[in-house]
């Protein structure tokens, strides 16, 4: 067979080695996500993803999307430039989320036995449905980064509020006040982790009163919509195919 | 040229075959929290431990122990360490392999992080729930923002029992009964399973079709037509209406099913009160203070000045948690680790006991292996080659004068 010759012979052919093809790189690329935004969002992230007590009302709400949203930003800006596929951001965040799970449940419980209970990770994925149907919607990258950025920061707080909330039922310990969260935090040891590291209510929300998840959040939401445009473009540049020219 | 080729590759196979045989087969026990690694000053010159107490060697699984003592915050803190006004009492366990079920300076619960002051002493004690079977290092420890962990003695404790055992139980202000190592759980499985199979079904509902090959031809082409579809665009706003829609649902049933609820409680605690320790009636001056080397032994000149009425005598000196005893003065009976009890380590020139208003100069020899096993003679290359250390002089009644020093240490080495 020459180089000029096809590789297939017959139209069923070419339609079974697409397939092929097809599965062999939705694998690697989810392989590829599942470590790549893994460690991403590990690194900055970080404990605010790991740990129910860190898991508060300003700082996990405001830092997690916008560290989470790069990822299925600059997938979402290869598969839909490229092969019009709308499942960039609910690819990533199901990689992540795999990944994390692994993580969390292998490391985490069954290596050094914290329970699942205090370290399960955030909860992206309506965010990332959001995202995906607003680009395949919109058929734009601004008006997903201002719509689907948006939506991304909004949607993350209520989106988790569901598997936080009885983690922040109030309990009196040893005369004291904590959530049940605050006393995970206490109980389970991490002796590398000393509470002053701890970034949670921390600011100059006060004005707000209890009322500062949703200002957090609109903030997380606007600086999200900045790192989408950013990330896009990172995005964009890496599915770029170029060719050296022959001398 | 390909017989020397065939040789490295041979030789490296095999390299790397023995290494990783090694990494398998080779697998000691971790039985330290690497306090030796931890620079001699910081030991030295931070928080000085002492008067400790594991309450028992040995627990079951759901039984409680303590660790109690006395911690002295040097004056001398080093400048390369940030101040400790922002601590926090921890413990030094290798994960939960107990709960911390309380911890308390002086009589204050300290579950977040506390603000010391330089020059006191405080009592502390960790009360600790076994959870998980094995035998364990357990250390006390201090994390000082901007210095790090500044870790204590270390002993082991044997938990006995099954871990499936263990149970958390509490109650809440709200009423409910729980049992915290698995309160939650199947909620969190609940909405991650949820989530996770509508983020499937989104992905299976694309990749049924061919995913790459074709798309990207017709992408280049410019035949964006039949890419996505008017039935596609009905099934991605049924995904967008049914995440919003279960995301409005499930937060107003957690807010239904939990009305009360409050934020996580943070904050710096001041106001630790320290012991009131009695007024130090011996005066210590360190006129010189040597290490040799060769020896693995300080020597101190120390000028004493026993402006109390009772005669002392030496007894114990005191230096990132080794404890060297003069035996004929002072024998330790409680448990301390062994590997950090010098207990004929301290040498005096002339201990007889120092009457009320005399004052005398003394050579003390602190001599041990564990100057070298716990890497305290590194000290001589710290950037301020100084030492410190707590010295307790005894009288014949059974009281105990604490006498910090501190001054610079000149290292000898022929």
């Amino acid at each position: 067979m020459s180089a000029s010759q096809s590789a297939v012979r017959s139209r069923a052919e070419a339609v079974k080695v697409s397939r092929t093809f097809d599965y062999l790189i939705l694998w690697t690329v989810f392989m590829v996500l599942i470590g790549g935004y893994h460690i991403h969002y590990m690194l900055t992230g970080g404990d605010w993803d790991f740990w129910t007590d860190w898991k508060d009302r300003r700082l996990w709400v405001t830092v997690a999307p916008i560290v989470s949203i790069t990822f299925p930003a600059a997938v979402q800006a290869c598969l839909w430039a490229r092969y019009r596929l709308p499942f960039g951001a609910t690819i990533c965040v199901l990689g992540l989320l795999l990944g994390e799970w692994i993580n969390r449940y292998l490391n985490f419980w069954g290596w050094t036995y914290f329970p699942v209970n205090f370290c399960f990770p955030s909860n992206l994925m309506p965010g990332a449905i959001l995202l995906d149907v607003i680009l395949m919607l919109s058929n734009s990258f601004t008006l997903t980064a201002v719509l689907g950025g948006m939506a991304w920061g909004l949607v993350f707080y209520p989106g988790n509020w569901p598997i936080i909330a009885p983690f922040h039922i109030p309990i009196e310990y040893n005369g004291m006040m904590f959530t049940l969260a605050d006393l995970q935090g206490y109980h389970y040891v991490r002796t590398g982790t000393p509470e002053y590291i701890r970034m949670v209510e921390k600011g100059t929300l006060r004005t707000f009163g209890k009322d500062v998840a949703p200002v957090s959040a609109f903030f997380s939401a606007f600086v999200s919509i900045l790192i989408y445009f950013l990330w896009h473009f990172f995005g964009n540049w890496f599915s770029q195919t170029r060719f050296v020219q022959s001398t | 040229m390909k017989t020397i080729k065939d040789k490295v590759a041979k030789l490296s196979f095999v390299a790397l075959l023995m290494t990783l045989s090694a990494a398998m087969l080779y697998t000691p026990t971790a039985s330290a929290h690497g306090e030796k690694s931890q620079a001699a000053f910081m030991r030295m010159r931070t928080i000085h431990w002492f008067d400790l107490n594991w309450s028992k060697p040995k627990v079951a699984v759901n039984e409680t122990m303590e660790i109690s003592g006395k911690f002295h915050v040097f004056a001398g803190w080093p400048e390369t360490v940030d101040k400790p006004e922002v601590t926090f009492l921890n413990i030094g366990i290798p994960g939960p392999v107990f709960i911390r079920a309380g911890s308390w300076i002086g009589d204050q619960l300290v579950p977040r992080s506390v603000s010391l002051e330089l020059g006191e002493t405080y009592s502390f004690r960790v009360l600790l729930k076994a959870r998980r079977p094995g035998e364990w290092h357990v250390h006390t420890m201090m994390n000082v923002e901007g210095g790090g962990p500044i870790i204590g003695p270390g002993k082991f404790v044997t938990i006995t029992g099954t871990m499936g055992s263990f149970r958390n139980e509490l109650t809440t202000l709200t009423g409910e009964n729980l049992d915290l190592e698995t309160w939650g759980l199947s909620n969190v499985y609940f909405w991650h399973g949820l989530w996770y199979l509508i983020g499937v079904a989104w992905v299976v509902y694309w990749i049924r079709r061919p995913v790459f090959v074709p798309r990207a031809l017709a992408v280049n082409a410019g035949k964006l037509d039949g890419l996505v579809t008017d039935t596609d665009k009905k099934v991605a706003i049924i995904f967008f209406v049914g995440t919003i829609g279960i995301v409005l649902l499930g937060m107003g049933q957690a807010n239904s099913k939990y009305p009360v609820t409050t934020p996580l409680q943070a904050g710096l605690m001041r106001g630790m009160v320290p012991l009131e320790m009695p007024e130090a009636f011996v005066d210590v001056k360190v006129e010189e203070a040597s290490y040799r080397v060769p020896g693995r032994a300080m020597q101190m000149t120390l000028t004493v000045t026993n402006n109390g009425d009772v005669a002392v005598r030496l007894g114990e000196f005191n230096t990132a948690s080794v404890r060297f005893l003069d035996p004929e003065v002072y024998q330790d009976d409680s448990g301390y680790p062994a590997d950090l009890l010098a207990d004929a380590g301290l040498s005096v020139s002339d201990n007889s006991p120092l009457q009320p208003g005399e004052t005398r100069t003394i050579e003390v020899t602190a001599s041990d292996a564990a100057w070298e096993v716990y890497r305290l003679s590194d000290l001589i290359y710290d950037p301020d080659s100084r030492f410190a250390g707590l010295l307790f002089f005894f009288d014949e009644n059974g009281g105990r004068q604490m006498v910090m020093v501190d001054a610079p240490l000149i290292p000898v080495f022929i």
